[in-house]
């Protein structure tokens, strides 16, 4: 619930103590004084979840079902970036059928992930609701279209999951069970529709009223030499950056602030970033599939997009690419003779990283011979666009200061939202010092 | 005229391999010996949301959850949501996805709830990976599927009623 602080007019404090329509829990602390906006922290108060800590001690085959219960949402995200960590430490390059069941899944991720959140928590903002309840009153049938969106994404899900949420038919090396083409023809009909449902989702959500607003982000995002990215590439951006994965600790930090229990992270010596679907599109529109890159420039966009506003739009194109591909992958599918490439633990360091609906995932573990885990480190999408949420928060606000609190209020949620931030996955982490004394 | 039974649903929701969170799906595998046959009985994982599409084509529905602890394993709870929605109390514990509070107030804000929901919801004691059913959980769950049972015969009564 919204609070309101009664303070002289050149000081005012506008807060939300609750912030509805995100994946977690955390809370805005907006101060302006003098007409000028001096601080916007986006607090996160969800306890520490100590994934890092508990995977500790592990084995490797443990991994993926482990990590899977960091997100509901986007459980795929966490499962491939540990099964590529885990293949990347043992020297195992999972290849052909089960490469292209790996993308499936990740459609599956992606369309449900996106649906959900550019119908049902995004959408209500541009339209003047509450919630998606009080939109489906007027917007019923939008509302249904994505309810059926979403449903063809859980399809995925569970067909190669197992099921839709906390799959649990990832394994190192591949799956422990795989489809027949019999059980993938009904996920082609209903992907069929659901590409139409997403074309027409692109151009209702391109005519949303989206504020002037545009900021010169330094977008982070996977880059692949012939793919939208989901499992693989390197890691770019727009500033030059062109990296291996596995050098992510040498141009990225993570750092604690006392008003969020994830980490901050930061590009080292030049401070935030953005990662997600406007830096995917933005690093990599030349990989998007024809009928994705005219939807854009149908909706307005170029190659790039720097209004966060726009980022609904460019999640709805992300639905028909995903669409796309699915369809894609199916019509190329023979099942693979095995379900799993072998795979023979030994003692060394690996690295994953691929994209989660809401940003680029990224794994280090470090294991023993036996596959154990010595340590593990993992660095959620959200923990990433922190900085550059709260950054956004101030410049949003500027113009806005002559606002109402409820207006500024109001519009600081909607730019929280823009990034589809999943609060519960950042908050991995919990810094213990001991003092021997 | 002879009118077709009332369509009615039974909505079994939870984990099997959690312990507790398995007690739907119990009262499910009891109730499929005690209902009549043209009462569909489904087990859901989670995603409310996805149900809602489901729910359309029934008159009614009776879901069955494990509720968390509160000093009485085994403790049932029964809800009758045809006038009202859940109490706000019991809205969903997940961060991530809309639970099923949220559901029903869509459905309904989209016109396409059963007309009749009730929810059972039965108190676990023990929710760890790869547990038992407690065995207070377990008695609960034999009451439960005896009182759905009876609950879908008022129903297809009440629903007979006002079909006619």
């Amino acid at each position: 619930m919204p609070t309101e602080t009664t303070a002289p007019p050149e000081k005012r404090t506008i807060r939300v103590d609750n912030l509805a329509r995100v994946e977690g829990e955390g809370a805005l602390d907006l101060t302006i004084s003098g007409g000028r906006v001096i601080a916007a922290h986006l607090n996160i108060f969800e306890p520490a979840r100590l994934f890092e800590a508990f995977l500790r001690g592990r084995g490797y085959m443990e991994t993926p079902d482990i990590v899977a219960r960091i997100c509901g949402i986007c459980p795929i995200a966490y499962q491939m970036s540990a099964v590529h960590a885990i293949e990347n430490a043992f020297g195992v390059t999972v290849g052909g059928q089960l490469r292209a069941l790996r993308r499936l899944i990740y459609c599956g991720e992606w369309i449900e992930s996106h649906a959900l959140h550019v119908v049902m928590l995004h959408a209500p903002d541009f339209l003047g609701y509450p919630d998606a309840i009080a939109m489906a009153r007027d917007h019923g049938d939008r509302v249904r279209e994505g309810l059926a969106l979403k449903k063809t994404g859980n399809e995925i899900l569970r067909c190669l999951g197992g099921r839709e949420i906390h799959p649990v038919n990832v394994r190192p090396g591949g799956f422990y069970r795989i489809p027949q083409r019999a059980e993938l023809a009904p996920i082609a009909e209903s992907l069929k529709a659901a590409r139409d449902r997403a074309i027409a989702l692109v151009r209702w959500v391109a005519d949303f009223p989206f504020p002037d607003f545009e900021r010169d982000y330094e977008f982070v995002a996977l880059r692949h030499p012939h793919e939208y990215p989901f499992n693989e590439g390197r890691i770019v951006s727009n500033r030059g950056i062109d990296i291996d994965i596995a050098q992510y600790e040498s141009e990225f930090e993570e750092r604690q602030v006392a008003h969020s229990t994830a980490l901050h992270s930061l590009i080292k010596r030049r401070g935030a970033y953005l990662c997600g679907p406007l830096a995917r599109y933005a690093l990599n529109f030349d990989r998007l599939p024809a009928v994705a890159r005219e939807l854009a420039a149908e909706a307005g966009l170029g190659p790039a997009c720097k209004n966060p506003f726009r980022s609904i739009v460019v999640r709805a194109i992300e639905i028909v690419f995903a669409c796309e591909e699915a369809l894609r992958i199916i019509a190329a599918y023979e099942p693979p003779d095995a379900s799993a490439a072998p795979i023979e633990p030994r003692a060394r360091i690996g690295f994953g990283s691929t994209e989660a609906p809401r940003g680029m995932c990224w794994h280090r573990y470090a294991f023993a011979a036996d596959g154990t885990i010595k340590a593990a480190r993992i660095v959620p999408p959200t923990a990433q666009n922190q900085p550059s949420i709260e950054a956004d928060l101030m410049a949003v606000t500027i113009p806005l200061v002559a606002e109402s609190d409820e207006f500024i209020r109001s519009r600081c949620e909607q730019s929280i939202r823009n990034h589809d931030p999943c609060i519960s996955c950042s908050t991995h982490f919990l810094n213990l010092s001991v003092h021997r004394i | 005229m002879r009118l077709p039974p009332p369509r009615v649903l039974v909505i079994a929701l939870g984990n099997p391999d959690r312990g507790d969170d398995g007690v739907g799906l119990v009262v499910a595998q009891c109730l499929r010996e005690l209902l009549p046959s043209d009462v569909q009985i489904i087990s859901a994982s989670g995603d409310a949301l996805s149900l809602i599409p489901t729910w359309a084509d029934f008159d009614a529905i009776i879901c069955i959850d494990a509720a968390a602890p509160a000093n009485a394993p085994g403790r049932i709870h029964r809800f009758d949501l045809t006038a009202a929605g859940l109490p706000s109390k019991l809205a969903v514990a997940s961060s991530h996805a809309l639970g099923l509070a949220e559901a029903i107030a869509l459905a309904r804000a989209l016109q396409e709830a059963p007309r009749q929901i009730i929810v059972y919801a039965v108190e676990g004691a023990c929710f760890a990976a790869g547990a038992p059913i407690t065995a207070d959980v377990t008695a609960a769950a034999v009451d439960v599927a005896r009182r759905v049972a009876a609950d879908v015969d008022w129903l297809r009564q009440e629903q007979a009623t006002v079909n006619v």
